[in-house]
């Protein structure tokens, strides 16, 4: 095929997998979808081979390349017919990621022949299961985590299966807007596939699925030639992840281990050694793991290399069943995608920066760390004018991201695999019987370094609902995000209940949900980012302006960084700040000597 | 009636002066003063009174478009800007919404955070609440607001935004803040959300305030001392700035509300479209400027061109009415290059004005898409800026041999040619954005090229979409400032109502827009022009965060004008998604006024007649097209009549640009000095 012919096609593929999101996110009825864009969009070959995405969540898009293919076996290709449309979200019968993030796929047919599937994901705000809003972590198994819904044909002739649709919505907690949501979904896959046959159209079924197959292999070139490049040999690290925490349930950190080898243009992560799989919903189903992997291995070489899946044909991944990081049913796996999943791709920067120092982060807050409101709302006035009576409210909190080389780490951002929106306090205020008091960066709470972790934020709301629950899950509650190369540790994740009687309660970073009532006062704060390189190091000017920003105070300053901040607090005092930083360098040497 | 437009782009300023007694039309480049943008201008302004030898007191009208805005943001020297804001959220601005597509390509570690436009030692917070429903929990206080202006005039503030949380719902606390500020701020520019950008979600509303904010006082600077040098220099008729929603407002107004240039230029030449296509009869055309850095394309449907509310500038969010221009890094300077996996790539680097595309022969070596052009035929060395400037073909072909022809193992022109084709697929992908993906189908519009390189890659890019028609607008290469000329007045307000459509009150719907109306007629001033006004509205089905906008019908607002909105929500929701939600209500969110003086006139100089003497190319040019070289003749566009009709392949040059067509194609000279191509097949 000639060269431009394949650059309309490999191009117009991402376009198309673009306006998917965008046709998801005008439709749909949860705010997590269209103002969070918590949704993803892909297109594969008629061989089930991821060959475009949007910008869209990370955290989505690697698992979809074991799920698409899953679904569309479990169906069987012979069994599939044009305006068929296939739904399913669970992590064994479908190679999902957790079972909120709920899959549509649709077979393209053009001329009889199934040329391409496009699919969408988005993630629900609640799927049924044992707590309100389905995000829980304490849950014994993965019925507790909501509907399991195998591969099943949802759409036929482009009409919904009304039996199997009401059956699904009757199982989620907000059937409005579950309803909203699969249309919206729907409408992203019939958007797809008609940009697709269109284009097969105007080319030829022949000439798109060549295409397709060279845009494979052209980024699998490019990703080899990033391997190469990346010094040959074992590189070995380990961590450890926060179990769930709940009266009765085990209580020891889990371990989790991993074995790097590049050689040439090839490299092999291998897990054996992490821990057996555990109770509650931390554990990771094969299909994250392979994300987390081809995350790291993207972000850590050329993000500019166009995605898709010839990008991951460079990777082995070795990872035994019946572990936390290749479960089997029935273990729950909730938190593994969002909470467990960031935390394995920080295990791996922090691994690889004995390869490619210069290439890697220091650690950061990982988690989703989501917070989840449930209940009635008090407001008739609403009610009547939303039509409904139960409302549900998700925060996905932004935390701090870890300093790089040559750069502090962002402040309060949504980092690695997630990238979810928190939602406008205002847009809150107006749907939601709730007040939010404060949204503010936490001062001190970035990992000091010759470059600064990024700060966490931290919300305040009041409860206006007579009574709700509160299902908050997070990671880093315990562990903190760790700096690089002497930077220093990020701040833990917190999260406090202040009743109105004046009792403070603090909620664990995995707990089972809480009951508020109105007038309580509930703080989400995730964890903030490490440094990176000595504080020592930071010039004492970007000190000073971190003062009198506010990112820093005189204290912090002085205590890590070593740079007195004069009494006006606009200046530095220089005398003072090299005595007290000659003084700390030595207490540093005599500690290592 | 005399007019002139002058635009100010990043390189070079435009300037079109237009007689409509005599249809006499001069026009002529400068180079733009980064510094002092206000010298190019004013002597863009006197070189084109000299040379049309009309008096500076004989001008009635001058309309003006201007990067300045654009540029202050890019390059980040707005004003130093404080922003006050309620207790608990001095963060919201850099917070955002928590996500980072905005600011990154999610696998990109190492991206960096966007600049702070306020930095934090200059966000305040003050005491005062509005709640959801409006309630009032909390005044503001005078003593406090008192002494946080004084600090912030101490720290050598410029600017302050004001965005208190919920303003939308009920103003009054942001209007008294404003109040109690600007009583305090002596000089610095005050502007509040709630005058700017009135709707809720409290991230965009203060992004929107701020960067109106950051703009305002070298904004309104430039405003004011354009329009007194243009006094000085003896004009005396009326000065009107372009604003980004493709509608003219005066001095006074373009000062108040700075963040409304953002995309004063390229809506210039986009409303020039629109009017091109009112004089000629078309509904549907997708237009193209194309020009040293990039491709941005626009859509103009039923006469109008498509406009968005919110758009994005250097990552910050603005929420102003502004023509919907979709923008690629494809531009005459973008420069070529192979990638490691040997793919032939374009931009986004580009070589800019300076050094410009080696064929400039200032010291640029890497290859452009203008070089690519010239090296194939496409632009013509010795005719370039109507000969001012000629081009180094063999410098151009030194930089393709080296960067592209060697590593590749093709010949110059063989590299060349696939540079032009992967410039055309990426416009392309472009104008099918602007179309396809939006339920259109490019093969009902006709495609009006325009920038410098615009009309070079016009018919191609029409036979790749199927477009069967290209209209060249007069003066292709100074269309933006051509239509400064023929904008009309505009303002565009909006106003929250967030109801559903069978539960809105009709006379609250009224009395919002009476309002909106009584404002829009105030900014227009005393003008003697109808002015027409427009009804809209922002509705999605209940519980969808997205809107799409509908128009009122026509006539007084009653319980069966908002059904009507309803039935054409649910029609247009169907024909973009493809499903309907039976029995869900449908929200109106927003409304929307616009508020048009018609001031704008449309004309093109005088079309004379052929007087009986034929039609000869001025000699003969060639191109390179599918591995060979193509001989045809050459024609000088000035040597056309409106009636000529001539058959391809033949090439039509003119100071600024060049067309060419296939064997089988056609031209025709319509009116207006428009050039009507037939395109064939791909």
């Amino acid at each position: 095929m000639d060269k431009i012919s394949y650059e309309i096609i490999r191009n117009g593929l991402y376009a198309i997998a673009r306006e998917m999101k965008v046709a998801m996110m005008q439709t749909a009825g949860s705010p997590i979808i269209h103002s969070g864009g918590d949704a993803s969009a892909a297109i594969f070959d008629a061989k089930m081979q991821l060959v475009a995405q949007g910008n869209d969540i990370p955290t989505m898009m690697g698992s979809a390349v074991i799920s698409t293919k899953a679904s569309v076996e479990a169906i069987g290709v012979e069994n599939l017919r044009p305006g068929d449309v296939i739904i399913s979200n669970d992590v064994y019968l479908g190679g999902g990621n957790h079972q909120p993030d709920v899959q549509l796929t649709r077979p393209v047919f053009f001329e009889g022949e199934i040329i391409a599937y496009t699919m969408t994901r988005g993630h629900w705000v609640d799927i049924g299961g044992t707590a309100p809003g389905s995000f829980t972590a304490v849950t014994w198994d993965i019925h507790a985590e909501g509907i399991r819904i195998p591969p099943v044909i949802l759409y036929r002739d482009d009409k919904p299966v009304e039996d199997l649709f009401r059956l699904i919505v009757q199982n989620t907690r907000d059937v409005d807007n579950r309803t909203l949501d699969i249309n919206a979904q729907y409408a992203g896959t019939y958007v797809g596939g008609e940009r697709i046959i269109a284009m097969a159209k105007k080319f030829g079924a022949a000439a798109l699925a060549s295409a397709m197959a060279q845009a494979l292999d052209y980024s699998e070139r490019l990703m080899r030639a990033q391997v190469e490049r990346i010094p040959d040999g074992v590189y070995e690290g380990s961590d450890f992840i926060e179990p769930v925490q709940a009266p009765g349930w085990p209580t020891e950190l889990i371990p989790v281990k991993v074995k790097i080898t590049v050689a040439g243009d090839r490299i092999v992560f291998d897990y054996t050694g992490s821990s057996r799989q555990v109770r509650g919903g931390v554990n990771c189903p094969f299909s994250v793991t392979c994300n987390s992997t081809w995350f790291t291995l993207k972000a850590i070489t050329d993000h500019t290399i166009p995605i898709n899946q010839g990008c991951y044909r460079p990777v082995e991944i070795i990872c035994p069943e019946g572990t936390v990081l290749n479960c089997t049913y029935p273990a729950s796996v909730v938190g593994g995608v969002t909470e467990t999943s960031p935390r394995i791709i920080d295990m791996l920067l922090k691994t690889l920066s004995q390869a490619v120092p210069q290439r890697v982060v220091a650690q950061s807050n990982d988690a989703a760390c989501s917070g989840i409101f449930s209940g009635e709302d008090p407001d008739q006035g609403r009610v009547r004018s939303l039509r409904r009576k139960n409302v549900q409210h998700i925060d996905p909190h932004a935390g701090g991201y870890g300093a790089r080389p040559m750069r502090d780490g962002v402040n309060a951002i949504r980092v690695l695999v997630g990238n979810a929106g928190i939602q406008s306090i205002e847009l809150i205020e107006n749907m939601v019987p709730l007040r939010v008091e404060s949204w503010h960066l936490v001062p001190d709470s970035g990992g000091a370094g010759r470059w600064r972790g990024g700060l966490t934020s931290e919300r305040l709301y009041t409860v206006g609902y007579d009574e709700a629950t509160l299902s908050v899950i997070a990671e880093r509650g315990i562990v903190a995000p760790d700096g690089l190369f002497g930077g220093l540790a990020g701040g833990t994740f917190k999260s406090v209940v202040e009743r109105s009687d004046g009792n403070r309660v603090a909620v664990p970073s995995k707990g089972e949900y809480l009951v508020v009532h109105r007038g309580d006062r509930v703080s989400i704060r995730p964890a903030a980012g490490g440094g990176y390189g000595d504080p020592l190091e930071r010039e004492a000017e970007r000190v000073l302006d971190d003062v009198r920003d506010g990112y820093v105070s005189a204290e912090v300053a002085a205590s890590l960084y070593g740079v007195v901040i004069d009494a006006a607090g606009t200046g530095i005092d220089r005398a003072a700040t090299d005595k007290r930083r000659r003084a700390m360098r030595d207490g540093v040497l005599r500690q290592a000597g | 009636m005399r007019r002139i437009g002058i635009d100010v782009g990043g390189t070079f300023t435009d300037v079109v002066l237009l007689d409509a007694g005599s249809g006499e039309v001069w026009s002529l480049k400068v180079p733009t003063t980064p510094h002092d943008p206000t010298q190019g201008a004013m002597h863009g302004l006197t070189t084109i009174l000299e040379r049309s030898g009309c008096a500076a007191g004989t001008i009635d009208f001058v309309g003006h478009g201007t990067t300045i805005a654009t540029n202050m943001v890019i390059e980040g020297k707005g004003a130093l800007t404080a922003l006050v804001t309620t207790a608990g959220f001095r963060d919201i601005l850099e917070l955002r919404r928590g996500w980072r597509h905005d600011r990154a390509d999610l696998y990109d570690l190492f991206f960096e955070a966007p600049r702070q436009l306020v930095p934090r030692r200059l966000r305040r917070e003050i005491t005062e609440r509005v709640l959801y429903d409006g309630t009032v929990d909390g005044t503001v206080a005078a003593a406090e607001i008192d002494s946080c202006v004084a600090e912030l005039k101490r720290d050598g503030v410029e600017a302050i935004a004001v965005c208190l949380i919920n303003s939308p719902i009920n103003g009054d606390n942001e209007r008294e803040a404003l109040r109690l500020i600007r009583e305090q701020a002596g000089d610095a520019f005050v502007t509040g959300s709630i005058e700017v950008n009135p709707e809720i979600m409290e991230y965009e509303r203060t992004c929107t305030t701020v960067v109106n904010a950051t703009l305002g006082p070298r904004c309104g600077q430039y405003a004011r001392r354009f329009t007194a040098s243009a006094r000085e220099a003896g004009l005396r008729g009326e000065v009107y700035f372009m604003q980004s929603n493709g509608g003219m407002a005066s001095p006074e107004i373009v000062a108040d509300r700075p963040v409304a240039l953002l995309e004063s230029g390229p809506a210039g030449g986009v409303t020039a479209a629109a009017r091109l296509c009112e004089r000629l009869g078309i509904a549907n055309a997708l237009t193209g400027d194309m020009g040293g850095t990039s491709f941005d394309v626009s859509l103009i449907r039923d006469g109008q061109p498509e406009l968005r509310n919110t758009t994005m500038i250097n990552t910050y969010t603005v929420r102003a009415p502004n023509i919907d221009i979709i923008s690629i890094g494809a531009g005459g300077g973008s420069i070529a290059w192979i990638d490691e996996g040997g793919g032939v790539r374009i931009g986004p680097q580009s070589a800019g004005a300076d050094p410009g595309p080696a064929c400039y022969g200032r010291g640029g070596t890497r290859p452009t898409v203008t070089d690519c052009n010239l090296v194939l035929g496409h632009v013509d060395a010795e005719n370039f800026l109507g000969g001012d400037f000629r081009l180094d073909a063999a410098a151009a072909r030194r930089a393709i041999e080296e960067h592209l022809a060697l590593p590749l193992g093709v010949s110059v022109e063989e590299a060349a040619l696939a540079v032009r084709q992967i410039a055309n697929a990426l416009m392309a992908q472009a104008m099918r954005l602007a179309t396809v993906e939006r339920g259109y189908d490019p093969r009902d519009f006709i495609y009006i090229p325009y920038g410098g390189a615009g009309p070079v890659h016009a018919v191609d890019l029409a036979r790749e979409l199927e477009i069967p028609t290209v209209v060249l607008p007069p003066m292709p290469g100074l269309f933006s400032a051509f239509g400064m000329l023929v904008a009309d007045m505009v303002q565009d307000l909006q106003a929250s109502l967030v109801a559903n459509a069978d539960e809105a009150d009709p006379e609250r719907v009224e009395a919002l827009f009476a309002e909106l109306e009584a404002d829009a007629r105030a900014r227009m001033g005393d003008r003697t022009e109808a002015i027409t006004i427009e009804r809209r509205a922002d509705c999605c089905y209940l519980g969808q965060g997205e809107t799409i906008q509908i128009a009122f019908p026509a006539g007084e607002i009653g319980p069966g004008t908002m059904a009507a909105l309803a039935d054409a929500f649910v029609a247009e929701h169907r024909r973009r998604w493809n499903f309907d939600l039976t029995g869900r209500p449908v929200r109106v969110v927003n409304l929307r006024l616009r508020a048009t003086a018609k001031i704008g006139e449309f004309a093109a100089g005088k079309a004379t007649p052929r007087q009986g003497e034929t039609l000869e190319p001025i000699g003969r040019g060639r191109i390179f097209e599918a591995g060979k070289w193509t001989e045809m003749p050459r024609y000088r566009r000035s040597d056309l009549r409106q009636g000529d009709e001539l058959s391809g392949p033949l090439i039509v040059e003119e100071i600024s640009t060049r067309i060419s067509l296939r064997a089988g194609e056609t031209l025709r000279v319509g009116k207006d000095a428009t050039i009507i191509v037939t395109v064939g097949h791909a």
